[in-house]
């Protein structure tokens, strides 16, 4: 009986331990405070409420974008600059917001964070993909400017989709730069915001604790991402109302946008993920959840050479994944435009009615213009890589008449020019995934023009190649 | 080098073990199997007879045999290292596939002939064009003067084994796999543009239905000592093991006869077509080879030399002197 009791008792407690430890394993949560002589009430030292304000500013305005009604709008442009630049209280998350069967808790940017702002996170470097040379911010409110006199967010006769140009390059200049280029890149050194003092004075979190969580909330993943599957996560991020109850952690009955939604990238992971043949979401979130328990472990002490090691082993891997998940979307969305281009030019010969195929192919354009700028801005010189990619998907797609936007005048209108034809633009779009594809080692592939040659090459096999007869 | 030593090996065994060679061991033991058959057709009641005539175990001793061994272990390393600098038929494909949107200007968006017509297409084109770039190479091998010095090694084998199928210079084997690249990357890159996601190839045991057919169907006995003769009707299309028989043959009649690797109309095209005949032949150069055919010095060194003064003689515009 004795026996049995020891056994039951054994058995509870290694479950127990388990639970716990695959809880803590997998969550970005319950850090405990470790900053010395504490003096406050909270019981967390996880804090990155000001990252998901600026995911809502961003969701809010692509949402804006879409709104133009084709004739200039000084008050829709107002509106979409005080979510890019403004700081004023009041204004409201347009997105996400709840749909039925799932309610979203916040419905106001202050109650994330009071007083942020995207502009003033936004890369200040040249952006040598778009005309007029730019910087990061230049280039925001340039689109931002257009979209606002735009056709519910299109410009028919340049090829532009604003919500799409502004989202997915804003998802690199703002969330990818400021994670990779500035808290997982120089706020990491030894001597940069430390581990023995509080971030600031009062602050529940030590400066390092501060900094891995701001890359975190940068990414976009909610709480439980390491262990969330692609599809359920993808639901989340789309509010079906099928995954709330999985979505919603606390049980409380409403998606708290600050631990349980997904955005940007993290969004991005999930969808390159779906196909099954990589796990970006569940490993980027996992390497958080691991360096975020290295600087716990470290119990509000500097860190060792060995833990800041181990810390910047996880960055590396955090940066490396983070900048495959934007690669690995610019090589969908340039399968994407190859296969429009060529449905296009197939349209144009038949004399058939094209317009809808045309609102595809720039809308898939805008998102592979959007993605490829993004990569440009992780820090690093990606010379003549990023030289070929902007030369191959140009400033705009080919247009109808085989002209393409080469520049701006001084007025920042577009200028075009008589360019390739629909055709070869297409096999430009061929190329494009075959400088990322030699840059970079993809795992999902996705809309792989060239992947049906070489698995036909790969079922050929090399047997009688030397046979002699 | 380690990993050398493994990839060696490797490819080494695989020869025996991958069902995408002509040596796989299951085409061997087909091989076998159709040769004690015949043997015994010829020679009734005598099943052990027929057996032991089938394998053949003087044969793979011979020196010529022999020095089949050789070259394919040799090469095996040879062809390792060229391996990363020769083109491959995907960087042809893909070329092939960026060239046909140039050339043509429009890619068909949507096919609406069934799938299996076009498996069933590119499965039946890619075995004919590939037998036909087989058969007009070594035509080629025969006729330019230097290149036969390299075709050379292949034909001063004396007894032919399953494995002289592999008895190759290596320039020649480079040759071969080029030329195996190109068809296999144009036929690839013209079918993808055409039909997309469509194309694929029937396959058994990871092999082109139709090469996996020829395989099974005797293959190896194009080199060996049983000499399998087809009606006439069908040597008019496929080359029977005897009729590439008269292609090692030494007797002058047969010089430059049978190129043909699976189809016989190729040879029927560019008349150099012979029929088997029932009369027992001798392999090799010629009746009077000197052993020394058989030596490495020769096997390899030969075909540098020779083919250097051939070509150095016609850059030269001088006669050549044999």
């Amino acid at each position: 009986m004795k026996l049995n009791k020891l056994m039951t008792a054994v058995a509870i407690a290694t479950l127990s331990t388990t639970v716990l430890t695959a809880n803590a394993a997998s969550n970005y949560a319950d850090f405990p405070i470790t900053v010395k002589d504490y003096a406050g009430d909270k019981k967390s030292s996880i804090s990155y409420g000001g990252q998901i304000a600026r995911h809502v500013l961003h969701t809010s305005l692509m949402k804006l974008s879409k709104t133009g009604n084709g004739a200039a709008n000084p008050e829709l442009l107002a509106q979409m600059q005080a979510y890019f630049s403004g700081k004023e209280t009041g204004r409201a998350i347009l997105s996400p917001a709840s749909q039925e069967g799932f309610t979203i808790a916040q419905t106001n940017v202050d109650e994330l964070s009071k007083g942020k702002n995207l502009a003033g996170k936004t890369y200040k470097g040249a952006v040598a993909g778009w005309p007029g040379n730019k910087t990061g911010v230049e280039v925001l409110e340039f689109l931002i400017e257009k979209a606002a006199s735009s056709d519910a967010g299109f410009d028919y006769i340049n090829g532009m989709d604003y919500p799409q140009l502004i989202s997915k390059f804003a998802m690199g200049a703002i969330f990818y730069n400021q994670a990779v280029d500035n808290y997982l890149d120089e706020k990491l050194a030894a001597d940069v915001k430390p581990n023995d003092k509080p971030y600031k004075d009062g602050a529940p979190y030590t400066g390092k604790e501060h900094v891995w969580d701001e890359a975190f909330g940068y990414f976009g993943a909610p709480i439980n991402a390491a262990g969330l599957d692609a599809n359920e996560a993808y639901s989340i991020a789309k509010g079906k109302k099928e995954i709330f109850a999985k979505a919603d952690l606390n049980a409380n009955g409403k998606i708290d946008l600050d631990t349980e939604m997904l955005y940007a990238h993290a969004y991005y992971a999930a969808g390159a993920d779906k196909a099954g043949k990589s796990n970006y979401l569940n490993e980027i979130t996992q390497a958080f959840v691991d360096g975020r328990q290295i600087i716990t472990d470290a119990k509000g002490e500097k860190l060792s050479d060995d833990q800041r090691s181990q810390l910047l082993a996880k960055a590396d891997f955090i940066k490396t994944n983070w900048e495959l998940v934007i690669a690995e979307a610019a090589f969908k969305y340039a399968g994407s435009v190859y296969s429009d281009a060529l449905k296009l030019q197939a349209g144009v010969e038949e004399n058939t009615d094209v317009k809808a195929d045309f609102k595809k192919y720039i809308h898939h354009w805008g998102e592979l213009k959007g993605f490829s700028m993004a990569l440009q801005t992780g820090g690093k010189d990606l010379g003549e890589f990023s030289v070929k990619l902007n030369r191959l998907i140009g400033f705009s797609p080919v247009l109808l008449g085989n002209t393409q936007v080469t520049g701006l005048d001084d007025k920042g209108n577009y200028v075009q020019s008589s360019s390739i034809s629909l055709n070869e633009f297409a096999l430009h779009m061929l190329k494009v995934q075959k400088a990322l594809a030699d840059r970079y080692p993809l795992k999902a592939r996705l809309n792989d023009q060239s992947e049906k040659l070489a698995a036909l090459a790969e079922k050929l096999g090399s047997g009688k190649s030397t046979e002699n007869d | 080098m380690d990993s050398f030593f493994q990839q060696y090996w490797s490819d080494l065994t695989s020869l025996f073990s991958n069902s995408q060679q002509r040596l796989y061991w299951g085409y061997l033991v087909c091989a076998i199997i159709i040769a004690a058959l015949y043997s015994l057709k010829k020679q009734p009641k005598q099943l052990k007879a027929s057996i032991s005539n089938a394998l053949g175990l003087p044969h793979w001793l011979s020196r010529s045999a022999r020095a089949d061994y050789q070259l394919i272990i040799i090469n095996k390393a040879i062809y390792l290292l060229c391996n990363p600098i020769l083109i491959g038929k995907l960087s042809i494909a893909t070329l092939i596939f960026e060239l046909m949107h140039q050339w043509l200007g429009q890619r068909p968006v949507e096919s609406d002939i069934p799938s299996w017509i076009i498996i069933s297409a590119f499965t039946a084109f890619i075995f004919i064009f590939d037998d036909f770039a087989r058969f007009y190479t070594h035509k080629l091998m025969h006729q330019i003067p230097w290149l036969w010095e390299f075709h050379k090694t292949h034909h001063s084998a004396t007894t032919l084994t399953p494995l002289t199928v592999l008895r190759t210079h290596p320039v020649e084997g480079l040759l071969f796999a080029i030329r195996s690249a190109f068809v296999q990357g144009i036929s690839i890159g013209v079918f993808v543009f055409l039909f997309a996601d469509k194309v694929d190839l029937y396959t058994v045991l990871k092999v082109n239905v139709l090469v996996f057919i020829f395989n099974v169907a005797g293959a190896n006995l194009r080199h060996s000592h049983i000499s399998i003769r087809y009606y006439r009707a069908i040597e008019n299309i496929f080359i029977s093991p005897a009729q590439h028989h008269i292609h090692h043959s030494t007797a002058p009649r047969h010089f430059n006869k049978n190129y043909g690797a699976i189809l016989a109309i190729w040879d029927k095209c560019f008349n150099c077509h012979c029929y088997s005949e029932d009369k027992p032949l001798s392999f090799g150069l010629s009746k009077n080879q000197n052993g020394n055919e058989q030596s490495l010095q020769k096997l390899y060194l030969a075909a540098f030399v020779n083919s250097y003064k051939i070509i150095k003689a016609q850059l030269g515009g001088c006669p050549r002197k044999d």
